[in-house]
Formats: structure tokens, sequence, C-alpha cells
């Protein structure tokens, strides 16, 4: 039986809404956690990770990601 | 607002010499941990390794043996990076970072990028601009001294 990856259904859960979000929250950063996401979109990295926090509470893994319509790759050393 | 200020002596001209370092901590996300020991749960205290300044880089990374060993929050498991080798995802993390000894204050949350640190000995860590944009740093050529000046809180 294929194991799951960690935060799977949340990257597919983002898939399917990226287009959606993307036209109202360009930019923004969404959390998701199995398939319930919150309602509020954050500017921060950091204040989408302190309301995951606050929601979902921080015994398992959510999935915070930044809407683009494309995923954009940073250049890294 | 209050300010903190850390300064250091760097040679830039020492091409034995990494670049302007600090030591640094980060550990799993503080309440977490408080609510662990509040259940008896013992976490030894962290590693504290050095990181190198970059104002290269974006992001902040640290070595995947790190993050492992420190059991970061898990953000994201695919972040798509390019480097010179080409295009693949890392992982993502999310944790407290603070810089043991120096006098700045603790970043509460700071996305972290975890990569293989092949044959650095150097240091364990890239402080990114994510970090560096909360600070001053500047560096005097002559005196060859680096100084951070790092308010208490931060807002972008």
């Amino acid at each position: 039986m294929a194991v799951a990856s960690p935060l799977e259904i949340e990257l597919k859960v983002f898939e399917d809404h990226r287009r959606d979000w993307a036209q109202a929250h360009l930019g923004k950063f969404v959390v998701i956690r199995e398939n319930n996401f919150l309602k509020a979109f954050f500017d921060e990295y950091e204040d989408a990770f302190k309301a995951g926090i606050k929601e979902f509470g921080a015994e398992r893994n959510f999935l915070i990601k930044q809407i683009w319509k494309t995923e954009p790759v940073y250049f890294v050393a | 607002m209050r300010m903190a200020t850390y300064q250091f002596p760097w040679n830039p001209f020492d091409p034995a010499d990494p670049g302007p370092c600090i030591k640094f901590s980060v550990t799993r996300y503080v309440d977490d941990i408080e609510n662990g020991k509040s259940i008896g749960l013992e976490y030894p205290e962290p590693p504290i390794p050095t990181a190198l300044i970059d104002t290269g880089s974006p992001f902040t990374i640290i070595s995947k043996v790190l993050a492992k060993t420190c059991n970061l929050f898990l953000t994201n498991p695919k972040f798509p990076i390019r480097t010179l080798n080409g295009d693949c995802d890392t992982e993502e993390y999310c944790g407290p970072i603070s810089f043991p000894g120096s006098g700045l204050p603790r970043i509460g949350a700071v996305q972290i990028l975890a990569r293989d640190f092949y044959k650095e000995a150097s240091y364990a860590c890239i402080i990114g601009r994510n970090i560096l944009r909360r600070w001053d740093v500047r560096f005097n050529g002559q005196g060859r001294l680096v100084t951070i000046i790092a308010p208490d809180s931060f807002k972008s």
C-alpha cells in the first residue's frame, strides 16, 4: 500500500482552489489542514503560521502556501 | 521602540573566512514545547550552531539534519527552488529562531527552508533576507566590524 507523503492532501486542496484564490487573493498566504482551510488570507507567512496554530493546534503539521497563478521558483545558493 | 545592537569582527580579506557569521538556535514551536513539558515530556537543549549572514539568499536555509533534529514544524514538503544544479523541491519549515549571546531578540516564527549542506563545516544555516529585512546590518570595511541593530518588534 502506498504511503501518503506529508501534506499530500493539503497540496491537492490547494491545487483544486488555486485558480479561484488567485483571482481574489493573489500573493496572500493560505493555511490548509486536511480538507479544511482558514477563511482568512494573510499578507505575511508568519501571521499565517500563528493563525494556523491558533485554529488547528501544533500537534500536526499544516500547509502554508502563497497564492500565485503559476508556482514561482526562487533561486537559492 | 527598544533596539538591540550586536557587533562582531569580520575580515572580508581573508579568503578562508566563510563570511559574517552568528550563533543561532532553532526549536519546535515554543508553545508546543511548553505543552509537552506540562505533561512531563523532556526536551533537550537545542544545539547552537553557526549561521552565515547572506544578503544573496531570499530565504533562511538550514541543514536538513538540523531541521529533523530540532523537530521543526513542516509547512510545505514541496517548496520549489532553483540552484546552480537545477530546479528541485525542498522542504519548508517554521520555527522560532534565536541568537544566543548576541542580545538580539528572538523571532517567534520564521520561514525556514531545509537543504543538504555538503562538506560545509563552517556553518549550518544561511540567514536570508526574510530575517535580514527585520534588521539594520552595517559593515565597516576599515574597522572590519559588522553591526546588527534589531528592534524588539517588527512590522513589515
